[in-house]
């Protein structure tokens, strides 16, 4: 594809995220923790239109290899996401996402009463039981993923 | 003997296997058969924080504590710098810098899980929100052991609010350690929580209903529960089902000859006071074996030769 009729352009180095579902590529920023403090070119394109989904969202991170244990989270996530870590604009890696033991921070407990919708200092902390479902460490309810907001 | 219990949290029944409720029962056993007060918590002090009204499960630590030798202090919401803004973290922080183990009572799902990540000391959840109540189950199922002589077998049904009640659902993790099947009788809008039995649905045997009395003849065990009005959003929604069960003598009658009545106490109206002569009435037995099972539970958490004390 010409450089032109890309919405966003190629990087030389970093990581891609690609076929986010629309809407949640912010998500995944925060769930990833990037902010660009780091002072790295972060690229994102919301709502994209896509031939497998109506819309998809894009997220470009130059010179950053994200970590398997980071892009794990987005197994929950986004499951559909495809993640490619690209070294002189070529794609040297294209990692399968695997589900993580464990997401810190991410999501709110869907459960009113748990400890961590308190005032206490607390992260919460999702112990993954399946794709869909999680478990709050805390409270120990199982959880529909796509119920629940991300904080 | 091996004590799996010493230094360890207890936040949730689900953390005890089949082998650590027998090591539980078999040390109570023996505290009550010695008829005798043990030195083993000597110079150790129980911190009691309460953040919720208790009278059984309190006095029965406290009393448990003295048993073995050792002192408590308590501290309730009430009382305490919490009262001012003080977090439950910080409460907890402190409280185990003035005591070798802590029993947490707060309504709040997890706290005891969150408070044990907080404490330098071994914390043991003596009732947190809805979620759980793990000493009540250990005392429940010793009982049901003592009375029935056993417990695979038995055919238990657990009565009343299911939706709010603690003790259901670590009675219900407590039983999936045995070869049980349950029947969960409550009106339809206190039926159980399914995303809080998700792990034990398929190892445990559950019929639901809405009618106790179809099952009466075949329950060894009925393990009634208060409706918990103070859990109620809607107080309306509370009249509609207050009084939805009531064990009275016409239901006791129905009963097989050597089943039994449970209660995790305080009751209200459903169980009436004529019917604590009955012989089929064990519930006050069950909060007595409430101070022996605890006393188990502290010595061994505290003493790690405990165990092996007892046994000689």
């Amino acid at each position: 594809m010409k450089e032109a009729n890309l919405l966003v352009r190629r990087i030389k180095n970093g990581t891609v995220i690609d076929h986010i579902d629309g809407g949640k590529g912010l998500h995944v920023l925060h769930a990833l923790d990037i902010d660009g403090k780091d002072g790295n070119v972060i690229m994102i394109a919301l709502n994209v239109l896509s031939q497998k989904f109506e819309k998809k969202d894009i997220i470009k991170v130059e010179n950053k290899f994200l970590k398997e244990d980071d892009t794990n989270k987005l197994a929950v996530i986004v499951p559909k996401a495809t993640v490619n870590i690209i070294k002189n604009f070529n794609v040297v890696e294209k990692r399968c996402l695997s589900l993580p033991d464990q997401i810190i921070r991410i999501f709110s407990c869907g459960n009113p009463n748990c400890i961590t919708n308190s005032n206490e200092n607390i992260e919460t902390v999702m112990n993954v039981v399946d794709k869909k479902m999680l478990q709050c460490k805390y409270c120990k309810r199982i959880l529909d993923v796509n119920k629940l907001t991300c904080i | 003997m091996v004590n799996r219990f010493f230094e360890r949290n207890l936040t949730s029944v689900r953390d005890l296997t089949r082998a650590d409720f027998e090591l539980l029962f078999n040390v109570t056993d023996k505290i009550i058969s010695h008829h005798a007060t043990y030195d083993v918590c000597r110079g150790k002090t129980l911190g009691c924080i309460f953040f919720e009204p208790s009278t059984r499960t309190r006095l029965s630590f406290e009393s448990a504590m003295l048993h073995l030798g050792g002192n408590t202090i308590e501290i309730s919401s009430i009382l305490s710098s919490t009262q001012k803004g003080e977090s439950l973290g910080d409460t907890i922080k402190i409280i185990s810098l003035y005591s070798d183990i802590l029993v947490l009572r707060h309504p709040l799902d997890g706290s005891s899980k969150f408070a044990a990540e907080m404490s330098t000391k071994p914390i043991i959840n003596g009732g947190s929100g809805t979620e759980e109540h793990p000493t009540q189950t250990i005392q429940d199922l010793y009982t049901m052991k003592k009375e029935m002589k056993k417990i695979d077998g038995l055919k238990i049904a657990i009565v009343g609010d299911l939706k709010y009640g603690r003790t259901v659902y670590s009675l219900l993790y407590g039983l999936s350690n045995y070869d049980v099947t349950i029947y969960l009788i409550s009106p339809e809008s206190l039926k159980i929580r399914t995303d809080s039995i998700y792990e034990i649905k398929k190892k445990l045997q559950i019929l639901e209903s809405t009618r106790l009395d179809d099952h009466l003849d075949d329950l060894d065990v009925i393990y009634v529960t208060r409706i918990q009005k103070e859990r109620f959003q809607d107080k309306e929604e509370y009249f509609k089902v207050k009084g939805s069960y009531t064990i009275d003598k016409n239901v006791v009658k129905k009963m097989k000859r050597k089943s039994i009545i449970l209660h995790p106490l305080p009751r209200l109206d459903e169980i009436p006071h004529n019917v604590d002569r009955s012989i089929h009435a064990k519930y006050f037995k069950q909060a007595e074996y409430g101070k022996y099972t605890r006393a188990a539970l502290l010595g061994l958490i505290i003493n790690n030769g405990f165990v092996n004390d007892i046994s000689s």
